[in-house]
């Protein structure tokens, strides 16, 4: 008999506590947030989208070569002799034409070993992270900034160069020396 | 009755037949809350069911459609009603289309005897609390006609669980709603409501009318009787902690599981115009219905339209009240197993709510 | 033919074809379900007779506790165990003398009885002075029915604890 009148206040007490738990919590606001509206600052050292600032790219191939799921693809043409391709920001001449940068962000996993081989700083993580697509081939992301004529052109010129030099090479004329020509230049 | 009557009324300047006037009256007044409340109730209620769990849990719940997502469950409708009506090939037809029907008229039968206003009352029949009680047995049947003709397990055992349920939690609600039928000495929810007129320590939940010894008497019996018929209605609303007819963990969700599209809409609407009318039960009964607790403000301004219209307001916010309550309990008990529903029932409910009667009788005699 | 007429006819129709179906129906489920309808039929039919307890107490105690059992009985035979329950007919000669003895029974009844006729007087709650009857006029067959469940009670307790 008394166990029977304590295990029914057992129950009320312990039903009474339970609600006053969760009535405390409906004034408790809440931890969640608007996401789309409202949206959590990102740490520091975030790894999301990659970009590539294509004004610094020396077409140096060490990003692909890094890349451990070779996600990035990169093709060059030199520039021909007389081409003035600018300075990248850290006053490091160009010498490539990049005719092709593709990074297929859907394979990237976002490892950010690309990030570090880059010598003039040009490929980085951004703080995008919502570049849902439709389309599996939308996430292959173009960064060359030459026009596709002008990559047609920069090749037929570099061909018409080599054919020049072929010529020029059977003609019997000594070649210059690479090394010569580096220092020529600087 | 202002309704019934403006009703009546009219039907009988057009037909200039007192009987064809007081069936078109009876029916239609009897109807009104199906489009008036039941439906509109049905919709706050999923909402709000969805906000107070949200903050509970210290998440925000809908946010986007309407301010605070209050327009959520009319979207949610209108989902429903363009969903595609699945009947599966092993689906005992007839009666997995009747089963909805069943459960759903039954919820709401009950809502033509609730006492909203003094001036209103669906049906003003004597044997209001009888009529409720017995209006729950086709919702049962409605639930175990779905469970079978689901052909699925988890569909039957739900019902079975169900049925089980609703039969043996019948039995406290109604000891209670004896005891308060020996006090009052009437079974007529509108009586029964006016008795209870005043201020609030006029309710029976404070002991009733009068001012006598029997009624200091009657307090902690009615307390006793008030929290035992708030349990077994609310087990008889399959809610949690008494939901093991639905729970989803085990049996996916019950005897609705088959269903899709507005069946199971109809379910669902069933289930909260249920939990509204329990409430408004419980509020009719010990909670002085739709009297006020301290006077009415018609009456202060000496406009006495308003008091009918007040009395409504107090009678929903009463029922509403208590839905959240049911509510406030489902977001803090987990589920009871089966061995457990069934001792809380035959072992406390039911000897608690006897000894209140017999108590509760020898005071009525004194 | 006024509209009582029509509404009692309407709840007649609904319980004589119900409970038609619930003898001739062979799935014993949809004769199970066919029984609620008879009961609603009926309660229906009480209520046009003025008689607002009975049927109420008609629907609590038939709808909501013996065809619910009856429903719990079938289904967990049936479904669970996977028997098929089908009624069927046998011995249809004796069956047939029953039930044409009951027939008869039924109808001398029917016809032999003093049928009071009520006037479209309105109609008064009768749970008064039925509660009253049962205590004083039938008290001792009131308090014997309830000693008559108690027993099966126990009854039905005791077998299901073996």
């Amino acid at each position: 008999m008394k166990e029977y009148f304590q295990n029914i206040w057992y129950g009320f007490s312990t039903i009474m506590i339970g609600m006053r738990v969760t009535f405390k919590h409906l004034f408790v606001p809440a931890v969640t947030i608007q996401y789309p509206n409202v949206k959590l600052k990102l740490p520091e050292r975030e790894r999301n989208r990659l970009y590539v600032n294509m004004n610094d790219c020396i077409g140096c191939d060490q990003c692909a070569r890094a890349c451990p799921v070779s996600c990035i693809s990169i093709e060059t043409v030199k520039s021909i002799p007389g081409e003035d391709l600018g300075k990248t920001s850290n006053g490091k001449k160009k010498a490539l034409w990049v005719t092709k940068f593709d990074i297929d962000i859907a394979k990237c996993c976002f490892c950010q070993l690309c990030v570090f081989p880059c010598p003039t700083e040009c490929i980085y993580m951004t703080d995008v992270y919502e570049y849902a697509e439709f389309e599996r081939s939308s996430l292959v992301y173009n960064y060359v900034t030459l026009t596709p004529a002008e990559i047609e052109a920069k090749k037929t010129n570099y061909a018409k160069l080599e054919a020049e030099k072929a010529a020029q090479k059977a003609a019997g004329a000594p070649p210059v020396k690479p090394a010569e020509k580096e220092e020529n230049k600087q | 009755m202002i309704v019934y009557d403006f009703l009546y009324n009219i039907v009988f300047n057009i037909t200039q037949s007192a009987v064809a006037g007081d069936i078109t009256a009876m029916v239609i007044s009897a109807a009104l809350p199906l489009l008036f409340l039941v439906l509109p109730f049905a919709i706050l209620a999923v909402w709000l069911e969805r906000k107070v769990s949200a903050h509970m849990q210290d998440r925000l719940g809908p946010m986007r459609t309407g301010s605070h997502g209050w327009l959520q469950t009319i979207a949610d409708v209108i989902k429903l009603l363009q969903k595609e009506d699945i009947v599966a090939n092993d689906n005992d037809r007839p009666l997995f289309n009747l089963a909805p029907i069943l459960v759903f008229s039954g919820s709401y039968l009950v809502f033509a005897a609730l006492p909203f206003s003094s001036a209103y009352i669906g049906s003003n029949i004597d044997l209001g609390i009888i009529f409720i009680i017995a209006a729950s047995g086709f919702v049962v049947a409605g639930i175990l006609m779905a469970g079978w003709s689901s052909n699925n397990k988890y569909s039957l055992l739900g019902a079975m669980r169900s049925a089980a349920q609703i039969v043996s939690y019948e039995i406290p609600t109604i000891l209670v709603i004896l005891t308060i039928i020996m006090i009052t000495g009437t079974t007529n929810l509108r009586t029964l409501s006016e008795m209870q007129t005043g201020y609030f320590w006029n309710w029976m939940i404070f002991g009733g009318a009068g001012l006598s010894l029997s009624k200091f008497l009657f307090i902690p019996f009615m307390i006793i009787g008030f929290v035992t018929l708030y349990i077994s209605t609310l087990a008889e609303v399959n809610r949690t902690p008494f939901d093991i007819p639905e729970a989803e963990s085990e049996l996916v969700s019950g005897y609705h599981t088959e269903y899709s599209g507005m069946k199971f809409a109809m379910f669902f609407m069933a289930e909260y115009a249920n939990m509204f009318a329990v409430s408004a039960i419980v509020s009719a009964i010990f909670f002085g219905g739709y009297q006020s607790p301290f006077g009415y403000l018609g009456n202060t301004l000496g406009l006495t339209w308003m008091v009918p219209i007040e009395q409504f307001l107090w009678f929903a916010s009463k029922g509403i009240f208590f839905v959240l309550v049911q509510m406030w309990l489902r977001w803090t008990l987990p589920r009871l197993r089966v061995d457990q529903l069934m001792a809380l029932c035959w072992k406390y409910l039911i000897p608690i709510a006897f000894v209140n009667l017999i108590i509760v009788g020898l005071i009525t005699v004194l | 033919m006024s509209i009582y007429d029509i509404i009692f006819y309407l709840f007649a129709t609904i319980t004589l074809v119900s409970a038609f179906f619930v003898v001739t129906i062979r799935n014993i489920v949809y004769s199970a379900f066919f029984l609620l309808f008879t009961f609603f039929g009926v309660a229906g039919i009480y209520v046009i007779l003025g008689a607002d307890f009975i049927a109420m107490v008609q629907l609590i105690v038939y709808v909501g506790g013996i065809l619910i059992l009856i429903l719990f009985g079938v289904m967990l035979t049936n479904k669970i165990t996977n028997v098929q329950i089908k009624t069927g007919t046998s011995q249809i000669i004796p069956a047939a003398i029953g039930v044409g003895l009951f027939a008869g029974i039924l109808t001398a009844t029917l016809v032999n009885t003093p049928w009071r006729k009520i006037d479209n007087s309105p109609l008064f709650p009768t749970t008064q002075g039925l509660g009253l009857m049962l205590i004083s006029e039938y008290g001792v067959v009131f308090e014997l029915l309830g000693i008559l469940l108690l027993i099966a009670l126990i009854g039905a307790a005791s077998l299901a604890r073996k």
